[in-house]
């Protein structure tokens, strides 16, 4: 399994790799980790010509809190490995989701070296760091030589491997506010095997309170694996949004039915679409159950 | 095109030009050698390949050979020391050993393990050995031979568990 020749350029620092990308960006590949660049590359899928690798970059491998005066947030490295964050403490503390999420990616070997921003960029419809960081609200920062832009995760995927990123910009770093209230989330995937398989479908939800710790403020709901893209379903967001906590769970079998019929998924190799949908039905109850008694346990009642 | 790269493995530095294009993989096995670093799926599935970079366990078949520039690496041959490591005596001892192709990632995935956690749970083992396929034992004596290896812990695992792994 040999991988062809490529022209490789190493970036020694952030300003360096998108000078080099203003200059040959568009037909160079980036690497972070490679864990699945590399696997393509030996699969033949892609046949770089010249590959950038921004590995050395260790100035984006970081988890930082930004206080400021309206919202509180926290802005992880686009080089952060899924084993650090899987492990970090303020992240397990604030949003224990997306610790649960990465750190069910691969296998601890492959966690070790992949990195957050390349699982993104990647833009696998299965990924799994997405579904939690798209009902966080997660903001991405991508930078380029002629500057920063902050756009929302949920714009950023615009198909299978494919985004919004320009040849000349990188994934810098990912936004996400601190909750104000009380909230609580769940991921679940569905996989044949029960480490280093790709997600067959995967569901995150996550839900906050409003200053009653009563009524549900935000609900998020995302789906992985079952359309072109991660998406999430407003449509199943809505029907939770607004009410109490009790009101909410005898709510939760139709919003799971919502969220089953907005997904669209494939039959292939690993699964049939109806079995996919089902478990996300199954997947959006569980969550839901979970997240909601955590929320009703930490009301402060 | 070649690339310059300095690595450290199993205490020895060495300075390489390698091929961008080269796997650490073959790296390890063809330019220096160290042939017990076996190359089981090709694809990060089995674990086979698993060497400690830094001190965690990585699949080396999946990283590109400049990726480990500046990094220590330690394969199956710079574990032991003047004895056997223990992992490598109760891996014997207690029958975790087959074919053994296997045994060197795993050995080195249970290393990395004990070394940051020296007293895992059986839960813990598991889960820090997914990324390692063994298609002979059946797990349960890797597993008690990892257990094993915790100070507090003779056979007391062993035993627990009901079945005659000895």
């Amino acid at each position: 399994m040999r991988i062809q020749p490529f022209d490789y350029w190493a970036a020694p620092g952030l300003n360096e790799a998108l000078n080099e990308l203003d200059l040959h960006g568009a037909d160079a590949t980036v690497i972070a980790g490679g864990t699945d660049l590399v696997l393509n590359m030996k699969k033949k899928n892609i046949l770089p010509r010249r590959v950038i690798s921004l590995h050395n970059l260790n100035e984006l491998d970081f988890v930082l809190t930004d206080e400021s005066l309206d919202n509180d947030s926290v802005r992880i490295g686009a080089l952060s490995k899924h084993a650090d964050l899987a492990e970090n403490p303020f992240l397990k503390q604030h949003f224990p989701i997306l610790c649960e999420a990465v750190g069910l990616i691969g296998s601890w070997q492959i966690r070790n070296v992949g990195t957050i921003g390349g699982n993104i960029c990647n833009a696998s419809p299965a990924a799994d760091s997405a579904p939690p960081l798209l009902v966080l609200d997660a903001q991405l920062v991508l930078a380029s030589k002629k500057g920063e832009k902050k756009i929302s995760l949920e714009s950023f995927f615009t198909g299978p491997g494919a985004t919004v990123l320009e040849p000349d910009q990188i994934l810098k770093e990912i936004v996400i506010e601190l909750p104000k209230q009380p909230s609580a989330g769940c991921y679940m995937k569905l996989r044949r095997r029960k480490a280093v398989d790709v997600s067959l479908a995967g569901v995150a939800f996550q839900a906050e309170t409003g200053p009653d710790r009563k009524t549900l403020a935000k609900v998020g709901i995302a789906l992985g694996g079952v359309a072109p893209t991660p998406v999430r379903v407003p449509e199943a967001e809505a029907l939770l949004a607004g009410r109490t906590l009790d009101e909410a769970v005898t709510k939760i079998s139709d919003c799971a039915e919502i969220a089953a019929k907005a997904a669209s998924p494939i039959d292939d190799v690993r699964a049939t679409a109806s079995y996919r949908r089902t478990i996300i039905n199954v997947f959006i109850q569980r969550c839901a159950q979970n997240v909601l008694n955590t929320l009703k346990n930490s009301g402060g009642d | 095109m070649l690339v310059p790269i300095n690595i450290i493995v199993n205490g020895e530095e060495y300075h390489l030009k390698v091929k961008p294009n080269q796997i650490l993989l073959d790296v390890l096995r063809e330019d220096l050698g160290l042939t017990g670093s076996k190359q089981g799926c090709g694809l990060g599935k089995c674990g086979a390949c698993t060497v400690l970079l830094n001190g965690k366990p990585v699949h080396s078949c999946l990283i590109l050979a400049p990726y480990a520039d500046g990094k220590e690496i330690v394969t199956i041959e710079g574990i032991a020391g003047e004895e056997p490591h223990p992992l490598q005596t109760a891996f014997a001892e207690k029958g975790a050993v087959q074919c053994g192709f296997c045994t060197p990632g795993m050995i080195n995935a249970a290393k990395a393990l004990l070394d940051d956690n020296p007293e895992p749970s059986e839960a813990e083992i598991k889960l820090a050995i997914a990324g390692n396929l063994c298609r002979c034992t059946g797990y349960n004596q890797i597993v008690s031979a990892i257990q094993s290896c915790a100070p507090s812990n003779s056979d007391i695992q062993t035993e627990k568990r009901g079945k005659s792994n000895e």
